[in-house]
């Protein structure tokens, strides 16, 4: 019991010396207790050298213990591909503090994202590098998914990446962003753009995405609550005749080869 | 060498009431065109030859209940609330049913209140129709057999069923339903339980045989033969039974707007269609002019489409009444309905009134107006 007491005092002592105050040490101490004195350090360290605030650092290791038990080479290589990326300073500590799961994402899954961004939908490295400090969580996407959410944008909406990067397009889960447009088309107020149509009178996609609902309410789509709340309803119903449509054919279908790619609707 | 694209009718058909409906609705029109592209509301006709306890009950637990017997109490609570409901028009406000006070709109309660005296004396008598709750996109099942083989209830758009409401249907009346097929509005007739006698036609053999489907599937053998099932061209009815009717339901055929902009087959708007499309309203006026003098003096008409568009609707009822007046000598009176505004969302018409989709009740279009002879 002494002996733990002691070991405890180390600990805490070191972390102390870190930049922690007594408070986190103690709830760093409590976070993975079975876990050597080591490894907790390294971790802490780790995420105090990317810039984090030790309150920053504690944070994340709280809301995901799991990178406790990360080998620190793999930490910082990951920290380093992520500034490779483009995400520096400050944003890459925003993004790992907002995205935890940044660090345990297995590299072939980053790499499949990037990758995707890059050459399917032909974002540059600099609009890359922006849709990374904005939206770090498109790496956690299913590249399928990803590329769907691009796609409805592009052909759907008639979006250019430009446009896209501004409105932070995947900052809103892609289910919002179908409602929101698909409301404003029904009611006359989107169309997709003509092959060779520059000019359209559509609402800018960062409004569109960017404003409350209620302003979007208001001032895009001249509505009431209401009536959006009975149209999702309604569409949410179609898209589920759809799938299961889709589905019936698929199995009837031998050539799965379709344009459709079977992403499941959020 | 490859075919030019095709341009979808229903695309044609929404470009078109673009167009148009635009300047005639304004403001309203947005949420009109977006409750056409979606899922359209039912209502469920009881049908009266079967026992319907055990069915209202079942659909009153759902929370549905009858339109037909709410509409009065609403009447009342319209004429307390449409001061509060007619808001001033283009100010942004996303406020319900805003647009330059032309839209009346009516809240769905579920208060008890004894019926209106004024609107139980004038709409036809023991119809039946269930509704879900305003917002409540609920859909019915199927309708099914009781032990005689007759089918529990008929879905259809409520709004349908006004201008048979409208029609006031008494005891003994001698009905004509000009264009029935394919038949729901000539059922809700029969569910009054009181025509004298019923002439359903229709220029159509193959919609005709639908008409015969709904009879035999809801109405019993013996009512089945007071009704006379014909198939005529409509516009003959004048010469043929100058007259004889003392109620005429004139349902044309329109533009079914709802239809055009979201099922391609049988769409008016396919380009080959385009001088029937253009002939319509002329087809329609004939069509009330038979209807007209189908009807005995002191007889009632009702006409019906379900199109938004007013050179199928208002255009034909005031040429109609010029005609009649000029060429026949007979004097025509539109009758007011505005009681009838108590169903989803309507809009000012000059003549006869005019239900417009909206999500959160979504009937219509139909536009109807009542004319006595």
């Amino acid at each position: 019991m002494a002996g733990r007491l002691l070991r405890g005092c180390g600990e805490a002592a070191a972390l102390r010396a870190m930049g922690f105050s007594e408070e986190q040490a103690r709830r760093l101490l409590g976070l993975q207790p079975r876990l050597g004195p080591q490894r907790r350090e390294a971790a802490a360290a780790q995420l105090l050298l990317l810039g984090l605030s030790a309150e920053a650092a504690l944070g994340l290791l709280e809301r995901s213990p799991g990178l406790l038990r990360m080998p620190t080479e793999r930490l910082q290589e990951r920290a380093g591909d992520l500034r490779r990326l483009g995400l520096g300073g400050g944003q890459l500590q925003r993004a790992v503090s907002r995205c935890p799961q940044l660090f345990t994402l297995p590299r072939r899954r980053m790499a499949a994202a990037v990758r995707l961004l890059r050459e399917q939908c032909l974002f540059t490295a600099e609009q890359l590098r922006e849709v990374l400090a904005t939206c770090p969580a498109v790496l956690l996407e299913e590249p399928r998914r990803l590329h769907h959410h691009f796609q409805y944008a592009y052909f759907r909406m008639g979006v250019q990446q430009k446009e896209m990067v501004k409105a932070r397009l995947f900052q809103m889960p892609f289910a919002e962003l179908r409602n929101r447009h698909i409301f404003l088309e029904r009611r006359g107020l989107y169309q997709t753009p003509h092959k060779g149509q520059t000019q359209t009178c559509n609402p800018k996609l960062k409004d569109i995405l960017q404003l409350p609902e209620e302003d979007f309410l208001t001032s895009l789509a001249s509505s009431t609550r209401e009536e959006y709340e009975v149209f999702k309803k309604l569409l949410a119903r179609e898209e589920e005749e759809e799938e299961d449509r889709d589905a019936l054919y698929a199995e009837e279908d031998e050539d799965l080869d379709s344009e459709e790619s079977k992403t499941a609707w959020e | 060498a490859a075919t030019a694209p095709r341009i979808p009718a229903t695309r044609l058909a929404l470009h078109h009431f673009d167009t148009s409906y635009s300047l005639q609705l304004k403001d309203l029109w947005p949420s009109v065109r977006a409750g056409l592209l979606c899922e359209q509301k039912y209502g469920a006709l009881l049908n009266n030859f079967s026992p319907v306890s055990h069915v209202t009950q079942e659909l009153e637990l759902l929370n549905a209940t009858d339109f037909v017997s709410e509409a009065p109490k609403k009447v009342q609570q319209l004429q307390c609330g449409a001061a509060a409901g007619e808001a001033g028009r283009g100010e942004g406000r996303s406020q319900e049913g805003s647009g330059e006070g032309r839209t009346v709109m009516q809240a769905e309660t579920m208060t008890q209140a004894e019926m209106s005296p004024v609107l139980r004396a004038s709409i036809s008598p023991n119809i039946k129709c269930y509704t879900f709750p305003r917002g409540d996109i609920t859909r019915f099942r199927p309708a099914r057999p009781d032990t005689l083989g007759l089918l529990d209830y008929y879905l259809m758009d409520a709004a349908s069923l006004l201008p048979v409401l409208a029609l006031n249907v008494q005891p003994d009346d001698f009905v004509l339903d000009l264009c029935a097929a394919p038949g729901g509005k000539t059922l809700a007739l029969l569910q009054t339980g009181v025509c004298g006698h019923l002439a359903a036609n229709d220029i159509s053999i193959s919609r005709t045989k639908r008409l015969y489907q709904i009879l035999h599937s809801y109405v019993p053998k013996e009512i089945r033969e007071t009704v006379s099932v014909t198939s005529c061209d409509g516009r003959d009815w004048g010469q043929v039974e100058g007259g004889t009717f003392h109620k005429v339901l004139v349902d044309v055929p329109c533009t079914t707007d709802r239809h055009s902009v979201m099922e391609e087959d049988n769409n008016i708007f396919h380009r080959r269609r385009t001088k029937e499309r253009q002939m319509l309203p002329m087809l329609q006026l004939q069509l009330l002019m038979a209807g007209i003098l189908a009807t005995k003096p002191g007889g009632e008409v009702v006409y019906s489409t379900c199109s938004l568009s007013p050179l199928q609707n208002e255009y034909v009822i005031e040429r109609a009444v010029e005609i009649a007046e000029t060429q026949f000598n007979i004097n025509i009176h539109v009758e007011d309905l505005s009681h009838f505004r108590t169903l989803s969302f309507f809009s000012d018409c000059r003549l006869g009134e005019l239900v417009l989709p909206h999500l959160t009740a979504n009937f219509g279009p139909m536009y109807f107006c009542k004319l006595r002879r």
